[in-house]
């Protein structure tokens, strides 16, 4: 296994000193694809936005990989969580990830525009990034999001349920993309799910979020066929 | 034809106030189009009334004070209106904002009650005003007749301001605007982009009460957004249609009012209205071409 780039230390985390899940230790390797599985409001939505510093840490400490610059994340949210009325196509949209690195009160350079139309390549989402946002499927918004993701030039992608809402043939090619900018960027990628079946197909490690503990490994150790069938037996998922 | 050589021409004695108007028809939809895109619709209403409210009780201190406002000059009244013109919207809108964010109780119930005690504040007071009688209850039915140097140039700086701010900060304020959280994660300091639209918002409000009273400010402020929307294909066309609409507005109903001999502030309004109304018909009628998008 690579080495770690996130490292989580008894970590607590929750909304307003509310814990939601304590004693969080775990590592993240680099360059590893890692599924966050769990059934509804076990947590998952809450420990990415403590990784990515939307919450603060009811108490623990994050770790990351020690380098010159901070960690930069890609983050993927649900494409339903963006307001429909605003006019702004797929391309605008992938541009904004572009943003941290422009200074307040400068145009994107077209560097950064040409680096725009690699990233809705690379994620399959070139061919509708002219048309409107809001008028997009869900799966083809859900692919400009991982365009402007990259276009941030992340180390560690996101993806907060890519796949919810989304037809089997859209599910499908969301899945295809990540897998694919994972393994030829070599890009940290998390993805929270309830699809144990895409963590199965694609993920490398397992984070499981279960009745407010969390269990930790390699999937094909974490989601054994008794596990499983125990999982549905009980109705978890 | 004879109208609008009269009001072109450099003579005309009400210059100031179709300049004003239409300054005021520019400058509202600029930061209208954030109060739609913010879906701050009902703020873009309760606004400019307390507002007025503002300038009510800023031109009210001094009788309160024992002082005589009459014996000072109209410029003295009216920085003092624009004081409290400002401080009035500038503290509404940070506080409705601050409230809407927290998600604490019923944003319409608390921008309803806003609204219509602002209103009856402002008329108690400027009827109890000698100065009031004057000419500000005047400004607040949305009379734009007596328009001062001073008004212009402040409506025009007031301009010149927010398309400096909006077009040099632009991305900035979309980005927040659109999808917050992502502008934390790049690390974007979101209270203070929020805070600037803010202050830009507070500051348009109060110019346009001052110059033109709060029914043409809450009908440029929405009204152009709202129809722009419509029209608009991407977000250069809604910034760039929606002043446009509230300039040509501003200028046709001025015209009008001036040739039927009407008060300018309800012509302009019913005038976005119909606006309004018949650019709804005309794209619920006529069939969108994004209706068969791909899935």
């Amino acid at each position: 296994m690579n080495e770690a780039l996130i490292t989580l230390d008894d970590l607590s985390i929750g909304y307003n000193n509310q814990p939601v899940l304590s004693g969080i230790s775990l590592s993240i390797a680099r360059a590893s694809f890692t599924g966050i599985l769990g059934s509804n409001g076990s947590g998952k939505s809450t420990l990415i936005k403590t990784l990515l510093g939307l919450l603060p840490p009811t108490a623990g400490r994050i770790y990351t990989a020690s380098t010159s610059e901070p960690l930069v994340f890609g983050y993927v949210p649900q494409a339903f969580q963006l307001d429909p009325i605003y006019l702004l196509t797929g391309f605008d949209v992938a541009l904004m990830g572009v943003y941290g690195r422009v200074r307040p009160g400068h145009i994107v350079p077209p560097i950064e525009r040409t680096f725009t139309h690699e990233c809705l390549r690379a994620a399959g989402a070139e061919e509708f990034a002219r048309q409107r946002f809001a008028e997009l499927s869900g799966g083809q918004k859900q692919r400009v999001l991982i365009a402007r993701a990259l276009t941030t030039r992340p180390n560690v992608l996101v993806l907060d349920e890519p796949t919810a809402g989304v037809d089997r043939e859209a599910k499908d090619l969301v899945l295809k993309s990540i897998s694919q900018i994972h393994k030829e960027k070599k890009i940290t990628v998390l993805l929270v799910t309830h699809d144990f079946a895409a963590v199965r197909h694609y993920a490398e490690q397992v984070i499981w979020l279960y009745e407010g503990k969390i269990s930790n490994g390699a999937t094909h150790e974490l989601l054994t066929a008794e596990r499983m069938a125990k999982i549905f037996e009980t109705g978890m998922a | 034809m004879e109208t609008l050589y009269q009001i072109l021409s450099p003579d005309f004695l009400l210059r100031n106030s179709i300049y004003t108007s239409v300054l005021v028809g520019l400058a509202c939809p600029l930061v209208g189009v954030f109060l739609v895109m913010r879906r701050l619709v009902f703020m873009g209403v309760a606004l400019p009334q307390i507002s007025s409210t503002g300038v009510a009780i800023a031109l009210s201190l001094p009788l309160w004070l024992g002082f005589n406002l009459s014996e000072h000059s109209s410029q003295s009244a009216h920085t003092l209106a624009f004081i409290g013109s400002i401080t009035f919207s500038l503290t509404a809108i940070l506080v409705l904002a601050f409230l809407e964010r927290s998600g604490r109780g019923q944003p319409e119930g608390r921008l309803g009650t806003a609204y219509v005690v602002a209103a009856a504040m402002s008329i108690l007071l400027l009827s109890k005003n000698p100065y009031g009688e004057i000419g500000w209850l005047d400004m607040l039915k949305g009379e734009v007749i007596t328009i001062s140097n001073f008004d212009l140039g402040l409506t025009a700086a007031t301009l010149a301001l927010v398309i400096a701010v909006l077009g040099l900060f632009h991305k900035e304020l979309l980005l927040v605007s659109f999808d917050r959280e992502m502008a934390i994660i790049l690390r974007k300091n979101v209270i203070f982009w929020d805070v600037l639209l803010y202050l830009l918002i507070g500051l348009t409000v109060s110019m346009a009460v001052l110059s033109v009273g709060p029914l043409i400010a809450f009908g440029f402020l929405l009204i152009p957004a709202l129809t722009a929307h419509m029209v608009a294909r991407n977000m250069k066309q809604f910034t760039v249609v929606a002043p446009l609409i509230g300039g040509v507005i501003a200028f046709l109903g001025f015209c009008i009012a001036y040739k039927l001999d009407l008060p300018v502030g309800p012509t302009d309004v019913v005038l976005l209205g119909v606006l309004y109304a018949s650019t709804w018909i005309v794209f619920k009628m006529v069939p969108s071409k994004s209706a068969a998008r791909p899935t």
